[in-house]
């Protein structure tokens, strides 16, 4: 393996240890509020739809495919900025599809301000989202740099690739525990 | 290990890109440095104005009294005196210590020590230094508000941090401020791990590193870890605040459902335990390399002394409950965290043990970073020994916030460090800005700051041992405290003649930045590899990258014929 590869891999590998502390500790809040509450949803609370939170996962999942299909075939530019592109639409659309979520939410009768059912609701889709925007901030900085003669263009795919697939993950948590359980 | 990546950067030519965003590690390290020294002097000024009050309560602070706070006549109002508290500490470990241990030695002395010529990500590194600046001008601004900057103590427990307890917008801004801070930690730890494992010069494995690099390492790896646990914490604040979420409400300040205030105490301690090996551990490396250098003998248990502070390093990650024993946590849980911190003891008398080795029959050349050292043994000796009472949970449940707990965590987070990185500055002082300091003032500074330092310190776990309580305006309204007035008032004489003797630290500091005489290569006579290259460095560092061959605490070998008592790192060790 090329040294940059160790290097800049390690460098990521850090900052996702990172990622992945802030949000262990907000599901480490979670599992609290959960196990102490007396009724989850509260009272009064019916359960929320799943409809927006299942497409974001479908979306983010599927975008993570096509940052994966950047890299695997990176041999042929316009393909990979094909996918690449794809993999931004896909994200810009699952921006959209939370923004939908925070409305239902809304129009439902459920604010920020409801309570801590609805401040986790809110409050850790917005931090995963902020993630996100920082995320889709690197994929257009890839597009940017996607042509021949990019220095260590690999490691620069793989590394925002890791991160893309970092965000994907914690969203898949994030719905399996905070939606469907 | 190494080659290839690491390669010359083009030197900048403008004065923007030579010292504002600058890539180059040893220029960002003197940003850090100021940026320390600066909030050190707000920090201290803060303390002088608290210690006024806790010795002269409701008397007028001398001179400025009457400028800062004119509707009282002088006197520190108690809304004030909270937020004094909590800047003091907010400012001293985050925008003082932190800066200057970690920022300034770090970037320093990292890529020198391993024969690097940057940091493996030099922008990173840019980007972390601006991220503090941006986090010190929102913290700043907080000052200045209406209803003043954060007041619900450093660790900003809920209630007292929630719109109840702060009605002002300086709660909100501490809160932007520390995230803005953990950011800047974070890439700075990201940096510091990569630049150790994938830049040290061939040759140079883990245990040829000197021991500050090591103390320096384990901290950012910490950082890494734990301060995005901090971070997640005040971004739930700042939401609590800001758009009315419940997470840290309960009882009558949650109109609509529960919160957990205590949560916010187990997010703030699973940081903050880490976080004070984080501010020390670079002081303990400091200092191990020091005492070899200065005793002029190899470090006694080097490879002892780096993996007890490994040791250290991972139990600090299991030991945070021992802040929280008057929180009604289970007796199981208590025991079981008092368990582990006394674990702790075991691996800091392994490397205590070895100062001690070090200097043992030692030929002692007591220059100004030896005397800081042999300061450090001493005092953190004591805060370690006071720690186990507060470890304990009988005796915590006595001693808890009481001065007791200021003066223990003011040996050890305050003396200590502020001991070590005056070592370290008086040490890298020549490398750095290639001038010497001047030896007769740093030793004026050395004595002045340690009497008042152990006055005010010692004094501190006196009256907390009276049964003072920490946080109180006027102490003095209790008929029982006040027997504690003379020592309160020795303590604030005492703060006094050490803020006094830090001006000799000042003068002596700008005086050889212009005037000191200039350094040679190696005035200290040692052997890690920045002791290779002329004072200041060149751009680049290494003309070319050394390659490592011995240690770093070759001193005193009988064998050598060379006419030094030292070996540099770069030459065989020399055998019978």
């Amino acid at each position: 393996m090329k040294r940059s590869h160790i290097q800049h891999g390690l460098g990521m590998t850090m900052v996702l240890i990172s990622g992945t502390m802030l949000f262990a500790t907000l599901l480490m809040g979670y599992a609290i509020y959960r196990t102490s509450a007396t009724a989850w949803p509260p009272v009064g609370t019916g359960p929320i739809s799943l409809g927006f939170p299942m497409l974001s996962t479908l979306t983010i999942i599927l975008s993570s495919y096509f940052m994966r299909k950047v890299r695997t075939e990176f041999g042929d530019l316009k393909k990979a900025k094909m996918n690449l592109d794809t993999t931004l639409v896909l994200g810009f659309l699952f921006m959209g599809l939370q923004t939908l979520f925070w409305n239902e939410l809304k129009t439902s009768g459920l604010l920020v301000s409801s309570g801590i059912f609805s401040s986790v609701l809110y409050g850790f889709t917005w931090i995963h989202a902020a993630h996100v925007v920082m995320g889709l901030l690197s994929l257009l900085w890839l597009r940017f740099i996607l042509k021949a003669g990019t220095r260590n263009l690999d490691v620069k795919v793989l590394n925002v690739e890791k991160f893309w697939h970092f965000l994907g993950v914690i969203w898949v948590i994030m719905f399996l525990t905070l939606f469907v359980l | 290990m190494s080659g290839g990546f690491n390669e010359i950067h083009p030197e900048p030519t403008t004065f923007w890109s030579k010292y504002i965003i600058s890539f180059d590690h040893k220029v960002i390290a003197k940003q850090f440095l100021w940026y320390g020294i600066f909030f050190l002097g707000l920090g201290g000024m803060m303390a002088i104005l608290i210690r006024w009050t806790l010795a002269y309560p409701g008397s007028p602070f001398p001179i400025l009294g009457h400028l800062f706070f004119p509707d009282s006549a002088g006197v520190v109002p108690p809304d004030t005196y909270a937020m004094l508290f909590t800047m003091h500490g907010t400012i001293m470990i985050f925008y003082a210590i932190t800066p200057i241990l970690i920022g300034a030695f770090g970037n320093f002395c990292i890529p020198l020590m391993i024969g690097a010529r940057d940091m493996a990500f030099p922008m990173l590194n840019m980007l972390s230094f601006w991220f503090a600046f941006l986090s010190a001008l929102v913290l700043l601004a907080s000052l200045f508000l209406p209803l003043g900057a954060a007041a619900g103590g450093w660790t900003s427990y809920p209630t007292l941090s929630t719109t109840l307890g702060q009605p002002g917008m300086g709660q909100t801004l501490w809160s932007l401020a520390i995230f803005l801070f953990g950011v800047s930690s974070t890439m700075g730890a990201v940096n510091y791990v990569t630049t150790v494992i994938t830049l040290r010069a061939p040759g140079m494995g883990y245990f040829d590193m000197p021991l500050t690099v090591w103390g320096l390492w384990l901290t950012a790896i910490l950082n890494a870890i734990f301060v995005p646990v901090l971070g997640a914490g005040v971004i739930l604040l700042m939401l609590d605040r800001v758009f009315g979420t419940t997470f840290f409400l309960a009882g009558a300040s949650a109109t609509s459902g529960n919160g957990d205030p205590v949560l916010f105490q187990h997010v703030f301690w699973i940081f903050g335990h880490p976080e004070v090996y984080i501010l020390i551990l670079p002081a303990w490396g400091i200092v191990s390399d020091l005492l070899s250098f200065f005793s002029r003998k190899p470090a006694f248990g080097a490879k002892a002394t780096a993996l007890a502070m490994t040791a250290v390093t991972i139990l600090s990650t299991l030991v945070y409950g021992h802040h929280m024993f008057t929180t009604q946590m289970s007796p199981l849980l208590t025991q079981s965290f008092m368990t582990l911190t006394m674990t702790i003891s075991i691996p800091s008398a392994i490397f205590f043990a070895n100062w001690l080795g070090t200097i043992w029959k030692g030929s002692i050349r007591f220059d100004s970073p030896m005397l800081f050292s042999l300061g450090v043994v001493f005092v953190f000796g004591l805060g370690g020994l006071t720690g186990l009472h507060l470890g304990t949970v009988t005796t915590d449940l006595y001693l808890h916030d009481t001065y007791f707990v200021v003066g223990h965590f003011h040996y050890t987070m305050a003396a200590s460090v502020l001991l070590g990185g005056y070592a370290g500055i008086y040490f890298w002082f020549p490398k750095m800005f290639g001038r010497m300091m001047h030896e007769g003032m740093a030793k004026i500074h050395f004595w002045g700051s340690m009497i008042g330092l152990n006055g005010i310190f010692f004094g501190m776990l006196m009256v907390g041992y009276g049964g003072m309580h920490r946080r109180i305006y006027n102490p003095f309204v209790y008929e029982s405290l006040q027997r504690l007035i003379p020592i309160n008032t020795f303590i604030t004489l005492s703060a006094i003649v050490m803020g006094a003797f830090q001006i000799v630290f000042v003068v002596n500091f700008l005086y050889s930045l212009k005037k000191g005489p200039k350094a040679p290569q190696n005035p200290w006579e040692v052997g890690t590899l920045e002791w290779t290259i002329p004072s200041p460095p060149v751009h680049h560092n290494y003309d070319v990258i050394p390659v490592v061959k011995c240690g770093p605490h070759e001193l005193g070998n009988p064998n050598l014929k060379t006419g030094r008592d030292f070996q540099y790192q770069t030459e065989e060790l020399v055998q019978g």
